[in-house]
Parts: structure tokens; C-alpha cells; sequence
């Protein structure tokens, strides 16, 4: 620390520059959901945005993705900043590199130092955004049978500069039009990811012109020490205890027939104010594209830990100094070596290290903690492509997939979609898809008894039904929990397994792969189920109102909310209480 | 000319205005009763009758116009007093209601539950049928399934029908008929049809449009009429209206058939009043803060236009419904006079967004609240005369304020309490402008160009600090600011808005496609002109479009110059308008790109009245009150000058530090700010630091 103990600041003018640093996060957030041009960025809203320290410390995230940005920001930065000694005004810098900091190849992300007048690097502003394509070898930004990142075929930008005094550098931007599918919409989402990375540096800019380089660093220090503070009180009012919980990944092309078992042992030491997360004892990498990068492999436990705990916390380099991951070299949940592929990082085995560690949680104390969370992705969610009348068309649909794990006072929330999103990804309008794409929705709709029962139940699962429209479209997904679904706690059920099926013209079902780019013709339509979210506590404990208003509603049949929950209805679907109590006391 | 009354009902008060046949302005409050909100706006009536030294039936029976904001509708809403409503929807898409458009705020926050669908899912109904994007019918409507859906219905005991199916808004063929079924099976029976009351693209929203109309159809229906007949009884003879979510009036029978125009009724006539007090012309742009006791609600005026959103939510984002509707955009949050202040386990200090709202209220005001407030700052730091609150109708308890201020923030804190009351104001000042600055991004609009219009009773405790903070060069505070939303319903038009959907692109544009559909809606316009606007001074329809780059997901609004395509200039200028917009509202644009439009709307405004805001009646009080002893931010305690701001007179100058106030509110003119009345009777803040 450099600063006297003159500007030292107290309660009041920490919450003033908090809400002007997140005021430029949120900012940035807005201009690019508002800009971007794929219906992934502006209709999903599938990106974040972030302030760093100039020590590369996470400082400010506004709404962003939880797997996103906890870590790995951090290490991109530091990325930069390695590659580049010497930061100018008017740098940019493309990086999506999964061995440097970055979540997966999909997430391009801009950053951009910010200078300060004497070419002093004050903070770092990151805006990251999933792309529709990024070049991969197949029409899809989750390869998830890719054996190395070769396969995978995706441009590498490992903090890449792009800009240079404002100016694009436009070898690069060549580059990645010739190799990414519809370039003009790439270039668009590049356009609108740098623009809210450039409109976070203006506005750090005039706030360090306005408070003063010093008094921000310091303000840094010390909102992180409050955060360190919360987060301290709030683990010393934890108990005490270390649970292992395993959580298993389907099997996949090149995983062990029988899935990807995943082990997380969770420890908190209230008296050390510290919760560690132990997952070294997992298999190593494999050869397809579920590796996770280091960003997610940290990002996810931790997602788990702040999902279990007094959501006012603020997460900030403080308050993770109060939690430690402990990661292996080579491991598929640890940290990756080049040339592994971590094209589907964010999502499969990093909700598999997320989800049996906030149901451990929850084992520690009623509560704390979340169910499990269903699993991604679904044909639902797949990357849609083909040619329609010798155009080409490429995106990520999001035509049905809830999930939501049951919580210590609240059901699964419906739209979570998967642990590392929470929710903030939007579910698209069937009129827009139909509209962008050469897409027929047949049908969508939740899916009766496929939650996780529980006193808290987990979403529903959901079904639909698409087709392609006068000609082949292709659809890739890699849909995990057709096996393995998403495990209750303490006491809770598992939500409704995945599944997905071609429908021939006749209506006769084909089941298909889990993991699978699939051609559907234009008379077949494809069936996607997406997972139910688990249970929090046992289905008896479930106040009889909520079960009777889950039957009324057509969620849990009647049969169900007896056998399942115990809880028996009159015929007008108000609760039997007699009935019900004698179920209860026999169960 | 007779009266002309405006009458806002708030959740506490009811503001009514009343402009007299020479233009004079005055001004009431009556309280409101929740339970019979015209019962408020009778009392308010009342008071004015009695002021002017007639019986009611007299005074009533000089009334012109009354236009009425009223939150009937959203409390409806929120209370769940709405019809028991039944959804009919496309076989096949049950859950449109329920799974929404997904979001959500707060991403660790699991204590939230999901919000339950506008409509149960009981009482959701498939019906065989499919349009496509082209307007096909894929699926032919099966009208005995709707036959025997509507029986269900009505042993469901419902009282309202919302009917949306996908794709109507292409072709509204089946939707038609299923309405002429409702109308032969359930006679009488209110509904609502997706593609008539919001024709534009997007299942959800259209639904939600939909259901919450059909839902408020009785309830709104029976108000009216109550209102109606209650005032006919009282000896008023003129027209009664109700101000819209859109920023105009609407006559109340036409109001009750398509009552989600009235969700935001109020809100939404804030920027009216702002635009015609600032005198606002085709460059500037004005934002506008509306402070209450428990939200501070912002809306823009930019460039003589008020921008729409079709974003309008009935609770918190993401956590309730929205209703669809293409409406004034106005963002609210939970910051006002009774946001409480307190410190938490890690040392920081929150203000709001819990609010002591009016029961219990602030510490000072003796109703039982204990925890401080930002009313209780201003009052401990001298800018609220606690001897001479509201005129001298209340006196405040300083004592209390300042020891509540000292046990929850001022110690924890460990300072001393001006310095506590002076961060309680900052905070309370940067969560206000960190809303503004929300939606001033999403509107392109750069805060320093502006104008700070601040209106509602606490506006002044801190309208020169936000604008200081958002880099405005001037605040303006109306001389009725304290009623803004009233005073801008006086002065707004009679206006209705249409829209269709037509989806072309700039590379090949169906210019006889887009002229057929412009054509239609201006025959709408027309047809409103010609009936309820009968009589007006003038009519004039603003045209817009709402389009985007191709493969882009959201529309922005494009103002048309003309109301059809003659030529390819035509269509060029279109899309350099496009271009232009969207650099102003995004600081990027494509200009080499295609465009492509969605939907295209025409308002049609029709004038009732003058145009020209009305004056306050002259004040014969001293200008000059006592001074007394106020806490400046930077410059400690000043024993300051206090003036009457209605006894002001035109061009004068008042010099900051000083505290100008009315019987309504109390304006901090912070030191190196100067204040002078204009010519419309508005206090303008020049609020650049001067030296002394």
C-alpha cells in the first residue's frame, strides 16, 4: 500500500465509489446487451462485463455470469499485461485463450487497459461475449467430441492486441472473418463487445480525473477489506465440517463408459474463517471437449460456495481471500495443458464441480446450500445450422431449458437454465426464432412430475419439439444428465433425467446420442427434454398448500403428490388434511 | 373556456390542479382512500369549490375537462383484485406465460421464488391451430375444440378471456374467429384479442399485453363508470378522460375497453409537464426525476420527443411481468424522502431501498418510525424547517431525528451526526443518479447535454447534487413541480396509438407493402380524429418505425418523416435516420449495413386545450423568510437565507448557499449555484460553481 492513513475512508465513502464502479460495470453490461448483433449476446444476453485493479484483482462484475467471471478475469489480465510490458491508451485486446484465463474459445473477450494520463496503468476493463461462432472444425461452439484444441479448430487469441491508438488491427479482424461462420455477425459482436469495453474506459477515465488515481487505489483496498470482512463473519457463523460429494457426467465419446465421476471435498473452517474446496482427486484430462479451463475449474466451486451463503457478500478479490481451490496440473477439473480441448468448459463437467458442492454445503447445516441443478445442453439449447435457399445460418437456440435446484426457502428458480448461468441468460420468443431462422417450434412446454421433490422442490423439467423449414438444419448438443440426473439434498429427490429423440414422419421416436451434431431433415423434427433441478429437504416436509398448488396447476399429479410428498387431495383439489397426516405419520 | 381540472391519485395523496377560464393555476392536495380512490377525488374537488367560495355543484358545473391519472389499475394488480382470467393459446404452447423471457437479477440470490404466471396455468387452454411466420394457416382453427374449451371456461367460473395465438399479428384470422365464438357461447363475457390491443411480434409479451387488459376489464370498467356517474351527480357536466401509459388522455368509456394503457397512468405525464415548463425544443434533451416518499421514478424528454419503452414492469425486473405495451419509459426505484438509512455488520453504510414509506414514516414525522431516513437527514441538516413543514400544517420532531441518526448510522460510523446526515444525502443523491444513468445509457443520451427537471415533493433536498453529479448545467424546478404529474395531464392531448407489424428489408423494400399498412393506420388515426377528437384545436399524427439491423434482436424506434414511401429518397432517408439513431442511442453504427422493420406505429394527437402551461396565482407573502442554520456539503454550517419561492419575482437572482421554499417542498441551492424565476414562474439552477 502506498497511500498515507489520510485516505483512509469510512462506511459512506465506500458505498459512494461501490455504486459509481458498479455503475460502470452495469454500463458497459448495457451497451453491449443493447449493440450486440447474434441472437446470443442481444436475445440470450450471454456475456459479462468487468473492472479490474491494475494487480489484475477482480473489482467490480455488475449482473454478470457467475461462471464468467469469478475467476479467471484475473488471470487474462495478468495475461495481458505479461505479453505487453508496455500498455498505451488506445490498446485492445482479444483473448480467448482457455490455457490463459479465459473460460472457453467461445467467450471472446475485449480487454482494455485503462492509462491514466502519466501512461500509468490504472484499472482493466474486460467485456466478455459467447459468440454465435468462433470457427471451430463443426458448426458449433461446444465440441464436445473434440480430442485436442486441433480438433477443435477454433482461432486462439491468447490477449491478442486488436487495437492499437483506437485503431483496429486489421490482420487480425481478416483472420477471423475467414475463419468464423457469418462474419458480418462476428463482426457486429466484436464491434459492440469492444464499443462497451471502450465506453468502461471512458468512464474510469473521468473518474479518476474526478476522485484521483490514489484515492481509487485505495478505495480498492479497502472494499476489499470490507468484503474480506463480510465474508469472514458470515463463515465464522458456519459450522464446522468437511463433506466429499461426487457428482457423475454421462458418459461421453472418450470418457470411461461409465460417465466422469467428479469429486469435491469441502471443508469450512469457521475458526480459520476459511472454506476450502479440495478437488485434485479427479481423473485426468481427456481426450474430448469437456476439460475444464483453469477459470472454470475456480470459478465453479466458488460459484457453489457464494450460491450457499448470505447472497450480500460482495464477490471480490476480498472476499475470495477467504476461499481456497485446490486445483491438479493435467486434471479434467483442474488446470488444462495445451493441446487439451476445453470447448464446452463452462458448462458440463464445470456444473458437475458446481452442483456437489453447494449440495454439500447443504449438508453441513439446514439452510445453507442448493440442490443440484439440472444439466446442460440440451438439442434445446444447441447450435442450430445449415443453408435455407443458399443462405447459411448459424446460432444457439434457447427454445426451452429450466432447471432450477431447490433452495433453503424457495423452489428451483424455473429459467436457471444451468449452475454456472443462474438465470440470466433470456429464453428466446418462438416468433423471433421463427422469424431469424428457417426454424418451426412445435411445441414447448414444462414437463408434469419431473422435479426434484423436496420441502423445497427443484424446476420442472422442459419439452419441445423443432424442425427445420424447407430444408436440413444440423443440431449440436451435448446433453448430459440423460443418466445421471440432478441429485436432491438433504433428503430432497433428483429432478427428471434429459433426453433427446428424432421424429420420424410417421411420429415414431429415434433415440440419439448424447453428445452429437444430428441432421434433421425437413420432415423430422427433433425432441429435446431438458433436465429437472433437484430437491432441498424431504418431500413430506413440504407445506401441504405448495403440493396442492403444484396439482391445481397440473406440475405434480395427484398420484404423485401422495405416493411422492404424502399429501392427499379432495376431489375439489383442496388439501385432505386427515389423510394427509396420516400419510406423513406412515412415511 | 370552463374549468379544466387535473386529478393525480397517488398512493397517499391526491393532487388535483385546476386551471381557471384566464389560465390560473391552483393547486390541492386531498388524502386518498384506498379503499374508493374517487371518494380523494371528490375531497380534492371539494377543497377547490370551497377555496373559490361555491358549492360544488356550482363550481362543478363551470368544468370543462377532467383528466384523471389514477394507479387504480396497478393496484389492482398488485393486490390481486383483478378477474379471474382464462388464456387461450396455440395447442402445443401452454407455458408462454410461465416460462416468460427467462432473466433474472441478483445471480446468487436464492431466496427469491419464481414469480407465479399472469394467468394460472389451470386456467390455460391449447387449442388446436398454427400460423406461420408467413401467415399460413399450418394447422386450420378447430372451432369445436374452442367450443368446448369455452363450456370449461365458464364452469371455471371465469370472468375474462385473453386470447393470443402465435402469429396472429400476421394473420389475426383465427383469434377473429374465436372472439365471434366467445361473443355466441359466453355472451357478454369480457375479452381481449393479442393482435388488437398490441399487434407486434414476440409471443410473451403480446400474451401478457393481452391478459392483463382482459383481466382489468370489469374492475376498470365498473371504476369508470363509478367515476363517471359520481362526478355527473356531483354537477360535473364536461368530459371526463384518463391519462395513458403513453404520455396522453383517452376518453374514460374508451379507457375501460382497453385498460392496460392504464398501468402507468401518472408516471408517464411527468416528462409532458417537463417538456412544456422547459419550454423543451427540437435540441434539448431534459431528464426527468420525479421524488416521492418511496421511489424516485426518471423519464426523458430528448429532442422534443419522449422515448417509449416496451419494457414496463408490474414489480421488480425479472421478478414480476411486464406489461408489453409500448409506454412513456419511466424507471423507477425504491430511493425517496423515506428511504431508510442504516449500517451494516461490515461497516458500510445502505440507504434504502427499504423504505419507511408513509406508516410509520420518518423519525421526525412522530408516527411511530424509528430507524432514520433521508427526510430526517435534510431535517438535521437544516434544508426542512422542522418549525414550518408543509406551510406550517406539521411540525416536525428534530430531536428525534437527529438521535436516530446518531444510534444507527452516525456511531457505527464513528462521526459525528451532520457528518452522518451528509452521507446519508450523498448516498440517497448517487443511488438516484446511478438510475439515471441506467437509463440515459439504454437511451444513448449523454447526462451533461441535458437538463435536470426536478419534480414531486422531495425533489429539492438534492436536485442540484444530482445534477452535479450527472454534469448538467441546469436544474429546473416548475412552480407546480411538487403536482408535475397533474400539471403535465392539464396541458397533454388527447391521443390514441396504433401499430402493425410488416417485416421488410432496406435492400428490397415493399414499398406498396408498407404504404398498404401506413395507409391503414393513418384511416385509423383518422377515424379517432374525426370522432373522439371531434371538436379539437389541431391533429397531428407522429409516425414512427421500429427496425434494426438485420440479424440484430432488438428494434429501436425510428421517427418517420411522413406518413408513406413516395420514393427511393424516401426509403434512403429512412435508413440514414436508422443509422443516425442508432449512433446516437449506441455510439456505434453500421452505415453500410441493411436494415430490416418490424413494426410501425402512428400516434395521433389531438388538442383539447391550450398548449401554453398555466401560473400559479400571484403570492402576496414577504419573499424573505427567517434565516436559520443549514448544513452545506463543503461548507459547514451557514447561517442561511431563506426565501418564499412563490413570492420570487421574475429575473431575480438568488445566490447560493439559500433555501427556497414553497408550502410543498424545500430547494437546496447549494453554494457556487444561483437560482432565478423565469418567465413560465419555474425556478432555473444554474448550477456551475461560481465564485462568490
Amino acid at each position: 500500500m502506498t497511500q498515507s492513513s489520510a485516505s483512509q475512508m469510512d462506511g459512506s465513502a465506500l458505498a459512494l465509489l461501490t455504486a459509481r464502479m458498479e455503475g460502470i460495470a452495469r454500463k458497459m453490461a448495457n451497451t453491449l446487451h443493447r449493440t450486440g448483433r447474434s441472437g446470443i449476446l442481444t436475445i440470450a444476453r450471454d456475456f459479462s462485463c468487468v473492472v479490474l485493479t491494475a494487480k489484475h484483482e477482480l473489482l467490480a462484475t455488475a449482473e454478470s455470469l457467475p461462471i464468467h467471471v469469478l475467476r479467471g478475469p484475473d488471470i487474462m489480465a495478468k495475461t495481458m499485461a505479461d505479453n505487453h510490458p508496455v500498455l498505451k491508451r488506445g490498446d485492445a485486446f482479444l483473448h480467448n485463450s482457455p490455457y490463459h484465463g479465459c473460460t472457453h474459445p467461445a467467450d471472446h473477450s475485449i480487454l482494455i487497459p485503462v492509462i491514466d494520463d502519466q501512461g500509468v496503468h490504472r484499472f482493466t476493463v474486460l467485456a466478455k461475449a459467447h459468440q454465435a461462432d468462433c470457427g471451430n472444425a463443426l458448426p458449433t461452439t461446444y465440441m464436445g467430441a473434440a480430442k485436442d484444441v486441433y480438433a477443435e479448430g477454433a482461432l486462439i487469441f491468447p490477449a491478442v492486441k486488436i487495437q492499437d491508438k483506437y485503431e483496429h488491427v486489421m490482420d487480425i479482424i481478416r483472420m477471423c472473418q475467414l475463419r468464423i461462420r457469418v462474419p458480418e455477425q462476428w463482426w457486429g459482436d466484436y464491434l459492440a463487445t469492444l464499443g462497451a469495453a471502450r465506453v468502461g474506459e471512458r468512464e474510469l477515465l473521468a473518474l479518476g480525473a474526478e476522485i484521483g488515481w490514489d484515492k481509487l487505489e485505495a478505495y480498492t483496498q479497502q472494499w476489499f477489506d470490507y468484503s474480506e470482512r463480510r465474508m469472514i463473519d458470515v463463515i465464522r457463523a458456519m459450522p464446522k465440517g468437511r463433506v466429499t460429494r461426487k457428482s457423475t457426467h454421462d458418459a461421453f465419446p472418450a470418457t470411461p463408459t461409465a460417465g466422469v465421476t467428479i469429486t469435491a471435498t469441502v471443508e469450512v473452517k469457521p475458526d480459520e474463517a476459511m472454506i476450502e474446496v479440495d478437488m485434485t482427486d479427479n481423473p485426468d484430462s481427456m481426450e474430448n471437449g469437456l476439460n475444464l479451463s483453469e477459470a472454470c475449474a475456480l470459478s465453479a466451486p466458488m460459484l457453489a460456495i457464494f450460491n450457499s451463503i448470505d447472497h450480500t457478500v460482495p464477490k471480490n478479490e476480498g472476499s475470495f481471500r477467504r476461499i481456497k481451490i485446490h486445483l491438479r496440473d493435467g486434471s479434467i477439473a483442474g488446470r488444462p495443458r495445451h493441446p487439451t480441448s476445453c470447448s464446452a468448459a463452462t458448462t458440463n463437467i464445470a456444473d458437475r464441480v458446481a452442483n456437489p458442492v453447494q449440495a454439500a454445503l447443504a449438508e453441513l447445516a439446514d439452510g445453507l446450500g442448493l440442490a443440484e441443478t439440472g444439466a446442460l445442453l440440451p438439442p434445446s439449447c444447441g447450435v442450430v445450422s445449415g443453408v435455407h435457399h443458399g443462405k447459411p445460418f448459424v446460432n444457439e437456440v434457447y427454445l426451452g431449458c429450466t432447471g432450477g435446484a431447490g433452495a433453503p426457502t424457495a423452489d428451483g428458480w424455473l429459467t436457471i437454465l444451468h449452475a454456472g448461468n443462474a438465470g440470466m441468460c433470456y429464453q428466446d420468443s418462438i416468433e423471433v426464432d421463427e422469424l431469424r431462422h428457417p426454424i418451426f417450434v412445435h411445441q414447448r412446454r414444462l414437463i408434469p412430475n419431473s422435479e426434484g421433490a423436496g420441502r423445497f422442490r427443484g424446476a420442472l423439467g422442459a419439452y419441445s419439439e423443432f424442425a427445420p423449414v424447407d430444408c436440413d438444419m444440423t443440431v449440436a448438443y451435448i446433453s448430459d444428465g440423460n443418466v445421471n440426473p440432478a441429485l436432491g439434498t438433504r433428503g430432497g429427490l433428483a429432478g427428471g433425467n434429459s433426453a433427446q429423440y428424432r421424429m420420424h414422419p410417421d411420429g415414431s421416436l429415434e433415440p440419439l446420442a448424447a453428445c452429437a451434431e444430428v441432421v434433421i431433415a425437413a420432415d423430422e423434427r427433433m425432441v429435446s427434454i431438458s433436465a429437472g433441478g433437484g430437491g432441498y429437504g424431504a418431500p413430506h416436509e413440504r407445506e401441504a398448500y405448495r403440493v396442492a398448488h403444484d396439482v391445481r396447476e397440473g406440475w405434480v399429479s395427484r398420484e404423485r403428490a401422495e405416493a411422492v410428498y404424502g399429501v392427499a387431495l379432495h376431489d375439489d383439489l383442496t388439501v385432505d388434511n386427515e389423510t394427509t397426516r396420516h400419510l406423513r405419520r406412515g412415511g | 373556456m370552463g374549468l379544466r381540472f387535473a386529478i393525480d391519485t397517488g398512493g397517499t395523496f391526491t393532487d388535483l390542479m385546476v386551471s381557471s377560464d384566464a389560465g390560473v393555476l391552483s393547486m390541492y392536495k386531498a388524502s386518498t382512500t384506498p379503499k374508493d380512490p374517487v371518494a380523494g377525488v371528490l375531497d380534492s374537488l371539494r377543497m377547490a369549490a370551497e377555496a373559490s367560495k361555491e358549492s360544488l355543484q356550482s363550481y362543478l358545473a363551470r368544468g370543462e375537462l377532467l383528466m384523471h391519472g389514477t394507479t387504480h389499475a396497478i393496484n389492482a394488480i398488485v393486490t390481486g383484485s383483478t378477474a379471474r382470467t382464462a388464456f387461450i393459446t396455440t395447442a402445443g404452447h401452454p407455458d408462454t406465460l410461465v416460462i416468460r423471457e427467462g432473466g433474472r437479477m441478483e445471480p446468487f440470490n436464492f431466496t427469491i421464488a419464481y414469480p407465479e404466471p399472469f394467468v394460472p396455468r389451470a386456467l390455460t387452454y391449447e387449442v388446436p391451430e398454427r400460423m406461420t411466420v408467413n401467415g399460413m394457416a399450418k394447422t386450420p382453427l378447430d372451432e369445436a375444440a374452442v367450443i368446448d374449451i369455452l363450456e370449461q371456461i365458464k364452469q371455471a367460473g371465469v370472468e375474462a378471456i385473453g386470447v393470443c395465438f402465435l402469429w396472429s399479428v400476421v394473420n389475426p384470422a383465427h383469434e377473429l374467429a374465436v372472439g365471434v365464438l366467445i361473443e355466441r357461447h359466453l355472451p357478454g363475457i369480457p375479452y381481449t384479442l393479442s393482435h388488437k390491443i398490441n399487434p407486434s411480434i414476440r409471443e410473451y409479451r403480446r400474451a401478457i399485453s393481452t391478459c392483463i387488459d382482459a383481466s382489468l376489464k370489469p374492475i376498470m370498467g365498473a371504476y369508470m363508470r363509478g367515476l363517471e356517474s359520481r362526478l355527473r351527480e356531483a354537477g360535473f357536466k364536461g368530459r371526463v378522460l384518463v391519462v395513458t401509459s403513453q404520455g396522453g388522455v383517452m376518453d374514460a368509456a374508451h379507457a375501460a375497453e382497453a385498460p392496460v394503457h392504464l398501468i402507468n397512468s401518472g408516471p408517464s405525464m411527468a416528462p409532458v409537464a417537463a417538456k412544456a415548463y422547459a419550454e423543451a425544443g427540437d435540441t434539448e434533451t431534459l431528464i426527468v426525476g420525479d421524488t416521492g416518499g418511496t421511489t424516485f421514478d426518471v423519464s426523458l424528454v430528448r429532442r422534443g420527443r419522449i422515448p417509449r419503452s416496451r419494457e414496463t414492469w408490474l414489480g421488480q425486473p425479472f421478478r414480476s411481468h411486464m406489461t408489453g405495451m409500448p409506454s412513456v419509459d419511466v424507471k423507477s426505484i425504491g430511493a425517496g424522502g423515506g428511504s431508510i438509512a442504516w449500517v451494516d455488520a461490515g461497516g458500510l453504510l445502505h440507504v434504502g431501498p427499504i423504505s419507511a414509506g408513509a406508516v410509520p414514516g420518518p423519525v421526525c414525522y412522530r408516527r411511530g418510525g424509528t430507524r432514520p431516513t433521508v427526510t430526517d437527514a435534510a431535517v438535521a441538516l437544516g434544508f426542512i424547517d422542522a418549525e414550518f413543514f408543509l406551510g406550517g400544517k406539521m411540525s416536525l420532531d428534530k430531536q428525534g431525528a437527529i438521535d436516530a441518526i446518531k444510534r444507527e448510522v452516525a456511531d457505527p460510523l464513528k462521526c459525528d451526526v451532520e457528518t452522518a446526515a451528509e452521507a446519508i444525502m450523498s448516498l440517497a443523491t448517487e443511488h438516484m443518479v446511478q438510475a439515471i444513468m441506467d437509463i440515459t445509457v439504454n437511451q444513448g443520451i449523454d447526462p451533461s447535454e441535458a437538463m435536470f427537471v426536478a419534480g414531486g415533493g422531495a425533489a429539492g433536498l438534492n436536485c442540484v447534487a444530482i445534477a452535479r453529479r450527472l454534469g448538467c448545467r441546469r436544474v429546473l424546478v416548475t412552480e407546480a413541480g411538487a403536482a408535475l404529474s397533474a400539471s403535465g395531464a392539464l396541458i397533454s392531448d388527447l391521443s390514441a396509438h396504433y401499430q402493425a407489424m410488416f417485416h421488410t428489408l432496406s435492400e428490397s423494400f415493399d414499398q406498396a407493402g408498407v404504404n398498404r399498412v401506413l395507409s391503414k393506420l393513418s384511416e385509423e388515426c383518422s377515424a379517432f380524429a374525426k370522432h373522439a377528437g371531434a371538436g379539437s384545436l389541431s391533429t397531428s399524427v407522429d409516425w414512427s418505425c421500429e427496425a434494426r439491423y438485420i440479424e440484430q434482436a432488438w428494434e429501436i424506434e425510428v421517427p418517420l418523416r411522413k406518413g408513406g414511401f413516395e420514393s427511393a429518397t424516401d426509403i434512403t432517408s429512412l435508413v440514414s435516420d436508422f443509422h443516425q439513431m442508432h449512433q446516437d442511442k449506441f455510439a456505434v453504427s453500421d452505415p453500410h449495413a441493411a436494415i430490416e422493420t418490424v413494426t410501425w406505429n402512428a400516434e395521433v394527437r389531438c388538442r383539447i386545450g391550450s398548449a401554453e402551461p398555466g401560473r400559479l396565482a400571484p403570492d402576496q407573502r414577504a419573499v424573505e423568510l427567517p434565516s436559520r442554520r443549514v448544513r452545506y456539503a463543503g461548507a459547514g454550517w451557514v447561517n442561511s437565507q431563506v426565501y418564499r419561492f412563490e413570492a420570487i419575482s421574475e429575473g431575480s437572482i438568488i445566490k447560493g448557499p439559500a433555501i427556497i421554499e414553497s408550502d410543498f417542498t424545500s430547494i437546496v441551492i447549494e453554494p457556487g449555484s444561483k437560482a432565478m424565476r423565469d418567465g413560465l414562474g419555474n425556478l432555473v439552477i444554474d448550477v456551475r460553481e461560481h465564485t462568490a
